[in-house]
């Protein structure tokens, strides 16, 4: 069939890349606004506008809220699936395991708690007699926030960048992976199709026609980007290798990760299970302020990022203190473990080998837990690069084929056309709309967080309806107008979410830059105006250029 | 008016020909795809546990065994991937990717045996 290697990789570019490229566009663009995930869920919180704290007391904060904790009704239900008779009832349950979570971006709190059950497991092989009890906590005062609330930002965008969302089966963790792993054959396989790199670092050319231009920025953005690019879907792979790609250590040599996890118990002196005896809780503060004076005289001093406790209330129990990694790129958490009844320190975590320090290293860039702002914002500018190149890869595939299309009747860039509208404006017009709707509805209506996921939803359908309803011109070798109208919605959906936040919390542009500076707030608002400026723009330009070149001759280069 | 009919005979024909390579065409594609998601796949999953039991074996750490393996993974699943399509013999395909991960996922396994005994 591949006449050659060159035409055989071409292949593999242009049809990988068209039919992964779809859910990679929402991987590299949530992945974007990921970066900002807490300061676009205080957009959408307005009562969490406040400072990032840090971990508060446990003795005197955390611990009578922990004591009001209860397992979640979405966890009960689905774990109600997984047992043999009823569970017991959920305030009845008493916490095996806790966690409190923070960062140097967060002002409010992530807490969870494992909850014994009594019930017989349906699965044999199943080891986890536990339902979950999850919440958000404001760290001043140990108020929780109401979960109608939804954190737009970090439950939402951050989960569509790697799982669409969708966790029936897990598909969506499935199809973003298998679309970053096509994202690094797109790269090789572009870097082979096309050799003359360093001439295409140079080239763009927006005078010539569509098809000219758009090959041109698909180069350009490819070529500049590239070891971002490669660098983000590889890491984003090894991610969720162990767990989920490739989950060797979890099936076919589970005996020898027991194994080692008995063995490893045995070594760092960490019980693997509880003893069945009954003991107290020391005070976990003091603890606290041990790990931060060891960290301290390692000369790294620091805050407490994530607080564990496992086997809560039984004489095996160990608090792990984990140091908050805002200096560094790696994720490590030079972790103190400490004995749950008595405050001493059972184990000091030593650095990482070779293997596990290149580990951390990678995916510690690729999470950006650290604290530098311009790097963070040179994130979203190589995701957005990304999308760039994506997009212009759809329009050349439009471009390339439409004529020959429009004289044989086929349909086929007509519906890839409108696929595309849908996967670019449409999604900034879900993303945004969601913002809007947030700002609108009522804060305290139940069920507030279910409306606007619906809102993100309905919006992409609408989108994708007018995108296939406008399409008809794109089967005659012209332009979909639903490309220059879905900008226009755009620009007016971006203006209205800047101005429905200021009608509705007071926060204008004007307060949240210079009387009382927020940057979460005003980052949001400044990005949705140059958005809204960018988005009026192109709607304009969409609508006034001329949609075919009759009598325009082929370029001389003929590019597969 | 023979000429014409020729024509249309040696059109129809040409036609049917044309499907029946397009049908032939698509049915390479599906192959070479299959070979080169699946058989890329199973080879790089019977690399990985291979991997892991083999550098247990020789003194290593579990989870350094399993976080090395990761790393590199995808790096082996990547040209697989590619010279799925561009090799000659889909036959040669997949004899190596299937037959690599059924004899490296057997090691691993025996091995395993060996390593908790």
């Amino acid at each position: 069939m591949f006449a050659n290697f060159r035409l055989a990789m071409t292949w593999l570019h242009t049809w990988f890349g068209l039919v992964l490229g779809f859910i990679l566009m929402a991987a590299f663009f949530f992945g974007a606004l990921s970066v900002f995930d807490r300061e676009i869920d205080r957009w959408a919180i307005p009562e969490t506008r406040f400072a990032p704290q840090h971990m508060p007391s446990f003795d005197a904060v955390l611990k009578p809220v922990y004591e009001k904790l209860k397992p979640h009704p979405d966890d009960m239900v689905a774990t109600q699936k997984r047992v043999i008779g009823d569970l017991p009832h959920p305030d009845t349950l008493t916490i095996s395991s806790l966690y409190a979570y923070t960062t140097h971006r967060d002002p409010v709190l992530t807490i969870g708690a494992e909850f014994d059950i009594p019930n017989e497991l349906k699965d044999a092989a199943d080891e986890h007699a536990h339902v979950h009890g999850w919440a958000t906590i404001d760290p001043r005062s140990g108020e929780f926030l109401s979960d109608d609330k939804l954190k737009i930002g970090s439950n939402w965008f951050y989960p569509m960048h790697y799982r669409l969302n969708w966790s029936w089966m897990l598909v969506g963790y499935w199809l973003v992976g298998l679309a970053g792993f096509i994202m690094l054959v797109a790269l090789v396989t572009g870097v082979i199709i096309h050799r003359k790199i360093f001439r295409e670092f140079f080239t763009f050319r927006p005078w010539k026609r569509t098809q000219r231009s758009a090959l041109d920025l698909h180069n350009l953005t490819g070529v500049v980007a590239f070891p971002f690019h490669f660098f983000f879907a590889f890491t984003g792979l090894v991610i969720f290798a162990s767990w989920l790609y490739f989950p060797v250590g979890d099936t076919l040599l589970r005996p020898l990760h027991k194994q080692h996890e008995v063995v490893e118990a045995q070594r760092t002196g960490l019980p693997n299970e509880p003893a069945g005896v009954p003991a107290p809780l020391a005070s976990v503060d003091a603890m606290i302020l041990e790990a931060k004076r060891r960290w301290a005289a390692r000369d790294m001093p620091g805050e407490v990022g994530l607080l564990f406790i496992n086997h809560l209330g039984d004489i095996n129990g160990y608090v792990s203190l984990y140091r908050a990694g805002s200096d560094q790129v790696a994720l490590v958490g030079q972790a103190i473990h400490f004995k749950a009844s008595t405050g001493e320190v059972l184990r000091e975590e030593p650095p990482p080998s070779v293997v596990g320090s290149i580990n951390e290293f990678l995916t510690g860039l690729h999470l950006q837990h650290f604290e530098h702002w311009l790097l963070r914002w040179l994130y979203v500018l190589g995701g957005l690069l990304g999308c760039v190149c994506i997009a212009t890869g759809f329009i050349f595939f439009v471009e390339k084929r439409k004529r020959k299309h429009a004289e044989s009747g086929s349909q086929g860039s007509r519906i890839v056309d409108a696929l595309a509208v849908t996967t670019v404006t449409g999604m900034l017009i879900a993303t945004i709309g969601m913002l809007v709707v947030n700002r609108v509805l009522p804060a305290d209506l139940v069920g507030k967080g279910d409306w606007e996921k619906l809102a993100f939803w309905g919006f992409w359908l609408l989108a994708l309806l007018h995108a296939l309803w406008r399409s008809a011109p794109v089967a005659m070798a012209a332009r979909n107008p639903a490309w220059a109208e879905q900008c226009r919605v755009l620009a007016a959906l971006a203006f209205l979410a800047v101005a429905t936040n200021w009608l509705t919390t007071g926060d204008h542009l004007l307060k949240t830059v210079f009387i009382d500076t927020y940057w979460p707030v005003a980052g949001l608002d400044l990005s949705l105006l140059v958005g809204a400026l960018i988005a009026a723009w192109a709607g304009g330009r969409l609508a006034c250029k001329s949609t075919s070149f009759p009598g325009m001759k082929q370029e001389g280069e003929a590019y597969e | 008016m023979i000429n014409t009919t020729d024509q249309a005979r040696a059109l129809s024909t040409s036609h049917r020909l044309h499907a029946s390579m397009r049908d032939r065409l698509h049915l390479f594609v599906v192959a070479r795809i299959a070979a080169a998601l699946l058989g890329g796949y199973a080879f790089t999953w019977g690399f990985t546990a291979f991997g892991i039991t083999g550098l247990v074996a020789l003194g290593g750490d579990f989870h350094e065994a399993e976080t090395a393996l990761m790393l590199i993974a995808f790096l082996v699943y990547l040209p697989l991937f590619l010279w799925a399509f561009v090799a000659t013999s889909l036959f040669r395909v997949w004899a190596v990717l299937g037959g690599g991960a059924l004899v490296m996922t057997a090691v691993a396994w025996g091995l395993q045996q060996v390593l908790l005994s």
